[in-house]
């Protein structure tokens, strides 16, 4: 009934401003009482996030579609990070979706097929795709060394770069960019994502040369690389298992 | 039968790993001097509620939710088992007024579930925040439908986010949520949700009543992943990074 491989049913066009989720602009009341409760509820959990990642990812059923992504992280412990993704580091933008991030030991634990849901981060580490904004390279090298060793699992919750105002349909497995023909991002969205950071990729990689992927790199990750087949996600209907009527 | 048992996600299995370094903690610190975090900083909210797998009611997670508001009918959250530093990350949910709501296809509809009953029922609250003030958002919420997916299988004791997301839903009537699990989380947050049931009795659900779509249309929904052709390498370009 919704796979993340389809386009959904017909949705009204867009209009108004491009990107913008159809809504009424906050009122005065809601940003008030939001603000107040604000300053009476700690948040923990979201102050933990301590570093943003720029890079970008492609849709695990077609590597083809790539989009700019946004992390914001928290890195549990020396093996393991839970990111927030969003399609932009503004404040007026979309978040998209969650990724996962274990070290090479903690990939190695899991059955090959987990290991199909994940991808590697070396290749978009040593080619300067992934950047850490504001922080210089040589601050930021110790972290990029622990990524370049890292698999992730990111799922996307809402396909805005195919014009979605909602999200609709499945969450979509996303894949890292590759060194293959579908897995090289695009020159115009590197050159958007640069221009807007005021970097330059290309010479990132010069500083990275040393950077090393895994110890040995699991065939199981980035399946679709070496398989030819990417993996979509389907909502199927069922019976539910109850304790009480439902609806 | 066997009688359904919640299956408490408090205190559940360390995620596994070795304590951070010196070398990388620095990195982190010096990112959060310098980085902006706007995304983060638009989430002003904590909400707890309870949620359930799509396909089975049996299995019932407290569900810490953090929101930012994208506009006026638009909130975002993101979900933790927990409303401490160390609370685990496993899902995110969207939130809609009706007036979205009703502009969705109808398989989409589906997948949203609504909140009229956990926000009267006093299942949802605000930790921290007075209950007359949480009542002037909340009456809103009421309105609302949600999509939420959790990533990671906390419920079963899963030390990672393993297997496929799944769809979630929330409690739509009484007898749906496990008592014990309701009583655990009212000790903890010093709430009593059938004092603030009687206060919340004066709301509303949505104007048009629960679309008879929403919350799986009546069925239960569960994820499945297919393997895909990839198109043909000849039908890209050649790009170079």
């Amino acid at each position: 009934m919704a796979s993340s491989d389809e386009r959904p049913g017909a949705y009204p066009a867009r209009n108004g401003a491009e990107n913008q989720p159809p809504g009424d602009p906050e009122t005065m009341k809601t940003v008030m009482i939001d603000k107040g409760a604000a300053m009476m509820q700690s948040l923990k959990p979201i102050k933990q996030m301590s570093l943003h990642l720029c890079s970008f990812a492609c849709y695990g059923h077609d590597p083809s579609r790539q989009i700019e992504v946004n992390f914001y992280v928290h890195r549990l412990n020396q093996d393991f990070l839970q990111c927030a993704v969003y399609d932009s580091n503004s404040s007026k933008t979309h978040l998209i979706g969650v990724e996962y991030i274990v070290s090479e030991r903690l990939f190695e634990a899991l059955s090959p097929e987990e290991q199909k849901l994940w991808h590697s981060h070396d290749y978009e580490i040593q080619t300067g795709l992934l950047v850490t904004p504001r922080v210089p390279e040589l601050v930021a090298k110790t972290e990029l060394q622990n990524i370049a060793k890292t698999y992730g699992k990111f799922w996307c919750t809402w396909q805005t770069d195919r014009g979605d105002k909602l999200p609709l349909g499945a969450p979509s497995l996303m894949v890292s960019p590759q060194d293959v023909n579908m897995g090289k991002i695009k020159p115009g969205l590197l050159k958007k994502r640069d221009d807007e950071y005021g970097i330059s990729t290309e010479s990132l990689k010069a500083s990275r040369v040393d950077i090393m992927g895994p110890e040995r790199k699991n065939p199981m990750a980035d399946y679709w690389v070496h398989h030819g087949k990417g993996l979509a996600v389907d909502i199927v209907e069922t019976e539910m298992k109850k304790l009480a009527p439902f609806p | 039968m066997e009688k359904a048992v919640h299956l408490s996600t408090k205190n559940g299995p360390k995620v596994p790993g070795e304590p951070t370094k010196t070398g990388t903690s620095m990195v982190d610190t010096a990112a959060s001097a310098v980085q902006s975090f706007a995304p983060i900083n638009q989430i002003h909210q904590h909400l707890c509620a309870f949620h359930f797998y799509a396909y089975d009611m049996t299995r019932q997670v407290e569900a810490h939710h953090f929101c930012g508001h994208i506009n006026e009918d638009m909130r975002q959250c993101l979900i933790y088992d927990g409303p401490d530093a160390n609370a685990r990350l496993i899902g995110l949910e969207y939130i809609v007024t009706e007036k979205l709501f009703m502009t969705l296809p109808d398989d989409e509809k589906k997948l949203w579930h609504t909140h009229e009953w956990e926000v009267k029922g006093g299942f949802l609250f605000m930790p921290g925040v007075p209950e007359a003030i949480q009542r002037q958002d909340l009456e809103k919420v009421a309105k609302t439908y949600g999509k939420v997916y959790h990533f990671w299988q906390v419920d079963l004791g899963h030390q990672l986010p393993i297997g496929l997301p799944n769809i979630m839903m929330a409690v739509t009537r009484d007898g749906q949520l496990y008592p014990e699990m309701i009583k655990e989380t009212e000790k903890q947050f010093g709430v009593s949700m059938d004092k603030e049931r009687a206060s919340r009795a004066y709301m509303k659900g949505p104007d048009h009543g629960i679309h008879p779509l929403a919350n799986g249309g009546g069925k239960g929904l569960k994820l499945e992943v297919r393997e895909v052709d990839i198109k043909p390498v000849e039908s890209v370009p050649r790009v170079f990074v």
